[in-house]
């Protein structure tokens, strides 16, 4: 009967319409489509194609290199260190800023006065432009007139001198990682919180007639109807952790030494300040790789849960 | 009826002398505006004034763009014909955006400025016009200094400031610790350490921080040259050499004594202007900004560079050229020389050089005597020697930025105290060499 009615409903439609209605999402489609082409396929084309070159200025005229711009790759230790770099920031920066918003949500979540006001200054860290959040952290930071060392130093009465903060190879990148998820964690947090406020609230209401308490609540609840939106945030924390240029950059430059230098940061200051576009490219398209490596895994897991969800 | 029609049908068909002198002159007039810009006749006939974009830091910089401004406005009132307009970008990324420019196909300025390594970079790649006709029109003997900006015997660029490392002091400063100017380096690091008082005065700043890659390679390769070293000799990087370890083991000692640590250049200066910094190793060109921003009145008065203590007494001399932009216009190529003609012409030239407070001229008879006795705090700019960047960096001066790109990262390793100097600039030294079979093929 269904397919009856269909074809009698699909009957009634004279074809031209038909067929103007067939290429109407095709069309609603095409202006992304083009400037997706134009502003992001035609680049990465031509950014792959530049990876068989070299191409350095005052080297003279670019030249055909083949596969050598990828075999110098993985026998730079530039390059195996800022991989690793950029692991351990993508790590830090789900755990702190993932684990920041959740906690966060949690608490606006709460029936409390004032908690409208709370919410509008939780995400001001997430509003504040770049620059300015990294200046005032630079500030703070800074060995000889930080605030940071006031505190330091009541906590730790005992330091003969200021840490160096940003300077201190083994300090620089928790404190990047600190920065960068001060400055994304209310992002997170009004996701989950979102989330969390579409938690029917008999199931709590159940298990406090079944005697369950908070923290049992949270753990057999909260927590599984989170799950989806945590590993979508998680997905989304390591894109955005992966590609964080400015935080990263105008904090330490990807120093000291190279301690803080993520592949985004390497790629710059290839392409941008040694002039080797060629080979600033290829780290591009090795950075491409992985992000579209991360984004078949958030695909992927949203496709399995869209299946467990329809089971 | 018929009559009426008549005329209005001869009226459309037939174009009266009026009509057909109005459309001629239409016609002459869109051509002309059409072709007159590209066969460049003069602006006279033209009636329109030439634009010219001029790109460089100056603007930015603390007295020395309000010079130019002063120059330019000058430039203006003395002529109908052209116009020049600022563009441009900070010194610290100046360099990397016109090579990118340039990568791009094209400067984006009909006259441009730039460091000697990067004008010897662009020179090799054509970027650059021969200015000869501009120094015969002008009239002046230029200085010896300005071969190194010579293709094929003929001048690409015009000197527009030079520029000398020394180290400028703050004379009171040193009077109130009774201290005298330094003899040796051992005196001078004695010295730097008895001026400090963290964190309300420091002995010495030198750039440091990830925010100033620029200033901060910069200034670092004034540092051998303390010991009489130089970067590199031809192709071969000299990074482990004793005069490279000795100039870094210094820094890193005065950075651990006596520096702000942390702290960006443009805080650094304005500590300096207020006498919070006793000193710091920097080029004469950085003078005007203290005298033109620090409130402090006094300190100008108080400023001084040393006479030469360390070893070969040589300080690095840069020479920063003025180019016309190869791939503009032919007309704007002209209109530029003409603007570089008048520029050079020796009272115009003087007055530009008194403006911005430099004291090493580009042409015989640049500088004014009675002008040169007021600069109090030149005389040890003038008693050091000059060592070129080519001299100090070797075959490496077209590839500086790649080589401050490697030694930078493994210097600020040794500055945070999880190596040696030693050990960072083998592995520097390692990386330089490869860069040097990449590059110099």
């Amino acid at each position: 009967m269904a397919v009856q009615a269909g074809v009698r409903v699909g009957s009634s439609i004279k074809p031209v319409e038909r067929q103007r209605r067939d290429k109407l999402p095709y069309m609603l489609a095409l202006p992304i489509i083009i400037y997706e082409g134009i502003f992001i396929l035609i680049p990465i084309i031509q950014q792959i194609g530049s990876s068989f070159t070299s191409d350095v200025i005052g080297m003279g005229a670019v030249k055909w290199v083949g596969l050598a711009n990828y075999d110098r790759m993985l026998h730079d230790r530039n390059f195996g260190n800022s991989l690793r770099v950029t692991l351990i920031f993508m790590v830090g920066t789900v755990i702190v800023a993932v684990g920041a918003g959740l906690l966060a949500a949690l608490l606006m979540n709460q029936p409390f006065r004032g908690r409208s006001i709370a919410r509008t200054i939780m995400t001001l860290p997430w509003a504040f432009p770049d620059l300015p959040t990294v200046l005032v952290f630079y500030w703070i930071l800074n060995p000889n007139f930080g605030v940071a060392n006031l505190f330091i130093r009541f906590l730790m009465p005992w330091l003969e001198q200021n840490p160096k903060w940003l300077l201190d190879i083994n300090l620089a990148m928790p404190l990047v990682i600190a920065i960068a998820s001060w400055k994304a964690f209310p992002f997170y947090g009004l996701v989950i919180l979102s989330a969390m406020q579409a938690i029917p609230y008999e199931l709590y209401e159940a298990a406090r007639v079944d005697g369950a308490n908070h923290r049992q609540a949270f753990r057999y609840i909260t927590l599984p109807a989170l799950l989806p939106t945590l590993m979508l945030m998680a997905v989304l924390a390591c894109i955005f952790a992966f590609r964080q240029f400015v935080v990263v950059w105008l904090t330490t430059g990807g120093g000291p030494g190279r301690v803080t230098e993520t592949l985004v940061v390497l790629v710059y200051k290839t392409a941008f300040k040694s002039f080797d576009f060629s080979y600033g490219a290829t780290i591009g398209v090795a950075g491409f790789i992985v992000v579209f490596a991360i984004t078949l895994l958030f695909v992927f897991l949203q496709r399995r849960q869209e299946a467990e969800a329809a089971i | 009826m018929t009559n009426q029609n008549t005329p209005k049908k001869t009226e459309k068909k037939n174009i009266s002398r009026r009509d057909f002198l109005k459309i001629g002159a239409a016609t002459a007039g869109a051509a002309t505006s059409i072709v007159m810009p590209k066969i460049g006749f003069p602006t006279f006939i033209r009636q329109t004034k030439m634009e010219l974009n001029f790109l460089t830091w100056f603007w930015q910089e603390a007295g020395r763009g309000d010079a130019w401004r002063m120059m330019i406005k000058k430039f203006h009132e003395s002529q109908s014909d052209i116009h020049i307009n600022e563009g441009g970008y900070g010194q610290e990324d100046y360099f990397s955006q016109i090579l990118i420019q340039a990568k791009s196909g094209k400067i984006d300025g009909d006259l441009f400025t730039e460091t000697p390594d990067g004008f010897l970079r662009l020179m090799k790649d054509g970027h650059t016009i021969s200015l000869e006709d501009v120094v015969k029109k002008a009239g002046v003997t230029l200085s010896k200094a300005q071969d190194m900006l010579r293709k094929d015997g003929e001048v690409n660029g015009l000197d527009i400031v030079t520029v000398r490392f020394g180290l400028l002091y703050n004379k009171a400063l040193y009077d109130k610790a009774g201290l005298g100017e330094p003899t040796s380096i051992d005196d001078w690091s004695t010295a730097v350490k008895s001026l400090t008082n963290k964190p309300n005065q420091f002995g010495i700043y030198s750039p440091h921080v990830a925010s100033d890659p620029f200033s901060t390679w910069f200034i670092l390769t004034q540092w051998p040259v303390l010991f009489d070293g130089v970067w590199a000799d031809g192709k071969k990087p000299r990074l482990t050499s004793e005069p490279v370890i000795k100039g870094l083991q210094l820094f890193k000692d005065m950075y651990d004594n006596a520096m702000p640590q942390g702290t960006d250049n443009g805080t650094a200066n304005i500590m300096f202007g207020n006498s919070q910094i006793a000193q710091m190793l920097v080029v004469s060109a950085a003078v005007n900004q203290w005298k033109t921003l620090t409130k402090d009145e006094q300190l100008y008065g108080n400023l001084r560079s040393a006479k030469p203590f360390w070893p070969g007494g040589k300080g690095i001399t840069r020479i920063h050229p003025i180019c016309i932009n190869a791939n503009t216009e032919p007309e704007k190529q002209a209109a530029a020389k003409e603007f570089l003609a008048w520029l050079y012409k020796k009272e115009n030239y003087q007055q530009l050089l008194e403006g911005c407070l430099d004291v090493i001229p580009a042409i015989e008879g640049g500088i004014r005597e009675e002008y040169r006795k007021t600069l109090t705090w030149a005389d040890g700019y003038d008693a050091t020697t000059a060592i070129t960047v080519p001299e100090v960096l070797g075959d490496f001066v077209l590839y500086n930025d790649e080589l401050g790109q490697i030694v930078v990262p493994h210097f600020q390793e040794v500055l945070s105290g999880t190596t040696s100097v030693e050990d960072a600039m083998a592995v520097a030294q390692q990386e330089a060499e490869d860069l040097a079979a990449r590059v110099f093929v």
